[in-house]
């Protein structure tokens, strides 16, 4: 895969909830094999933030822009080239599997074989249990699922708001594995986190805090 | 997902909201249960008027329990059965979290496509198992077969525009379940004016066409114009 | 200044004087005509509850098109969201006011306060459509943006039952309602356009100003709100 160049810049992004101001003047810039985190006590808007910069969330103040291959992308279309894994976005629980990466598959336009889906299964310690609906999965495992289905259409730019919750040791080191796979393949990376250990997994921490 | 047109994605969404309901069957489930209780509760409550007769003001006798009066008492039932259970469809998603994921993934006219794809689709299902019964418990006829098709496809249609936009609208607020139907059924008793009207029409003999053709225009007209606004206005309730 | 208020109450005093005094008794109502006095009050209350609707509808599509548009200033996406609130309450209380006016009308006159006439099971689906509105506004406590939005797209969204209920069914159902006496100007009496038109002008002015005092009431209130979150937020 030839390397295009991403530009993600935030410029002087500011958000309020109702009356309530959550944070202003946020702007950095993250590019090609860039890892970013995102950090900030509870309620201070790190997740807003992630959305504000995968578009599903307008900012009040300032904006977020995604230039790939030195050509502004169309806010609008943003997503196509991002994948987000959240606490907040949930999978179909009464769905096995197989039939939730088919589905997402299919809105982005993808179709797996077989041996497709058995190798992105082994690849996140799902082996086996494609078959299984989603509600008998653990919380580790339904997390799992997640970065499975983010990272399936190799996005230009990854957003994880709390990476390693749910996740065990294992887990944890798939994630650090598939950051470090991204880094090498040039691929941009926010997480936003509390926890210094995968603040650590980053190139340089962006504060955010109430004014 | 640039050239992956809405079309795609609404079928596919369509396809995974038939999926889930084959497996748990909440919204066909709760219609179900409901119309054929509330069915019962009609046919219940009208034994008494069997063989009842009243003279209209024209001075002819016609039966109190009366073909056009069954029609409209079924019409009743399919609105209250669209209300149990059309919400789901859009309320689930909300709840669980999905539909934060959808937003990632999905173009919001596709959301709005999908979904009334599916409400239409359960409440035809419910509606073709429902009249039938229906049908046989009060001794309901057809009357004219075209037009009573005709108004039993169209009224079933626009019904399931209204409920669909309004459960869209409802499952954004808190306290969605008393909201929906408080806020959705003033508006479908404009619609159930129109249905009724069209219905009545089913029983009267008619030469000219346009007796029968104008009512029609009314309910269809009625759906098309809240498909459009609905589609139109859908991402303003969708996204945040 | 507010000179124009002052002559509204001239203005209402003169209505109320002429529906007793100037406007005569009409040929074909009841109690030798006495009873047709109402529609000086009824008739533009009946207008205003499907006028206010317009009008709500006007400020939701604004408040729509400012929100897809590229400047999005908090103050007019305010002001266009309580301006179309503000015109579903008039409406509302104009809905009933010409329900209750009108029934006493048709129990004078058809001898019966209820008779299912299509006008009157339009203004009762009307009376539904406004309290439906007003319900949906009060599902929403903390997000007033998502408010607007919503309450804005249901606002316009229900302009196509509304239209049916203004045009449609009166139509399709039979009336006993009088479509030509007012409608068609060479059929009313001198005495009755004398009253009847500057009826009209003063409830036209009447619904500005209880749209400017509800507004800036709303305003106002809202403006407290935020300045009570601002000094809790201060105080933490």
């Amino acid at each position: 895969m030839s390397l295009l160049p991403i530009t993600l810049s935030a410029r002087g992004v500011g958000h309020r909830f109702g009356a309530r101001l959550l944070y202003r003047e946020i702007s950095f810039t993250a590019r090609n094999s860039e890892v970013v985190a995102i950090t900030g006590h509870n309620g201070s808007g790190k997740s807003t933030l992630l959305k504000i910069i995968a578009g599903l969330l307008q900012p009040v103040e300032g904006n977020v822009e995604l230039q790939i291959n030195n050509t502004l992308t169309d806010p609008a279309h943003r997503s196509q080239y991002i994948g987000f894994v959240s606490p907040e976005m949930a999978l179909y629980q009464e769905l096995t599997a197989v039939e939730n990466i088919r589905f997402f598959g299919t809105l982005r336009g993808q179709h797996y074989d077989k041996a497709q889906l058995r190798a992105m299964l082994e690849n996140v310690g799902l082996k086996g249990r494609g078959s299984d609906r989603v509600g008998d999965y653990s919380s580790g495992m339904k997390q799992r699922l997640k970065y499975l289905i983010a990272v399936m259409h190799d996005p230009e730019v990854l957003l994880l708001d709390e990476p390693g919750a749910n996740l065990d040791v294992h887990g944890t080191k798939i994630v650090e594995r598939m950051i470090g796979d991204r880094r090498n393949a040039g691929r941009v990376t926010i997480l936003a986190t509390n926890e210094p250990e995968e603040e650590h997994w980053a190139d340089c921490s962006i504060p955010v805090a109430a004014v | 997902m640039n050239n992956q047109s809405w079309v795609q994605q609404s079928l596919a969404l369509f396809r995974k909201d038939l999926l889930a309901e084959t497996r748990t069957r909440v919204a066909f489930g709760a219609m179900g249960v409901f119309s054929f209780s509330a069915l019962l509760l009609i046919s219940l409550a009208m034994v008494g008027l069997k063989g009842v007769m009243l003279q209209n003001s024209t001075g002819q006798s016609v039966p109190a329990w009366n073909n056009s009066g069954k029609m409209s008492l079924l019409w009743v039932l399919l609105c209250f059965a669209a209300f149990a259970g059309l919400s789901h469809s859009f309320v689930y998603e909300e709840e669980t979290g999905t539909a934060s994921t959808l937003k990632l993934h999905m173009m919001p006219q596709a959301v709005y496509a999908g979904k009334l794809l599916f409400n239409t689709t359960v409440l035809l299902a419910v509606s073709l198992v429902i009249t039938p019964l229906y049908m046989v418990m009060t001794g309901m006829e057809a009357g004219t077969i075209p037009m009573f098709f005709t108004v039993m496809l169209s009224g079933t249609v626009s019904l399931s525009a209204v409920a669909t936009v309004v459960a869209a609208l409802a499952a954004r607020a808190r306290s969605t379940g008393a909201l929906f139907g408080a806020v959705g059924l003033p508006m479908l008793t404009v619609l159930l004016v129109l249905i009724m009207n069209a219905a009545r029409q089913c029983y009267i003999r008619s030469e000219s066409a346009v007796q029968y053709v104008r009512p029609v225009i009314g309910i269809v007209g009625f759906g098309v114009l809240i498909v459009t606004l609905s589609a139109l206005l859908f991402h303003f309730i969708w996204e945040d | 200044m507010s000179f124009w208020k002052i002559f509204l109450a001239v203005l209402m005093a003169y209505v109320i004087y002429g529906a007793f005094n100037i406007a005569h008794g009409a040929i074909g109502f009841a109690e030798k005509g006495v009873a047709a006095r109402i529609i000086f009050f009824h008739v533009p209350c009946a207008v205003y509850s499907s006028v206010a609707y317009l009008v709500a509808t006007w400020y939701a599509v604004k408040h729509l098109w400012l929100l897809g548009g590229p400047n999005k200033s908090v103050e007019a996406l305010e002001d266009s969201d309580f301006k179309s609130a503000t015109a579903m309450e008039l409406g509302f209380l104009f809905c009933i006011l010409a329900t209750i006016t009108g029934s006493i009308f048709a129990g004078v006159q058809w001898g019966s306060f209820w008779n299912w006439d299509p006008r009157e099971t339009s203004i009762v689906i009307m009376l539904l459509l406004y309290a439906s509105y007003m319900l949906l506004r009060t599902a929403f406590t903390s997000d007033t943006a998502k408010r607007a939005r919503l309450s804005a797209v249901y606002a316009v969204i229900a302009v196509i039952p509304s239209i049916y209920l203004i045009w449609v069914v009166p139509r399709v159902l039979h009336t006993m309602h009088p479509t030509t006496t007012l409608s068609n100007p060479a059929d009313t009496s001198l005495s009755y356009k004398l009253v009847l038109y500057p009826s009209f002008l003063a409830f036209t002015l009447l619904f500005i100003w209880l749209m400017q005092l509800r507004v800036s009431s709303s305003k106002l209130l809202e403006a407290r709100k935020k300045r009570r979150l601002r000094e809790m937020e201060a105080q933490r």
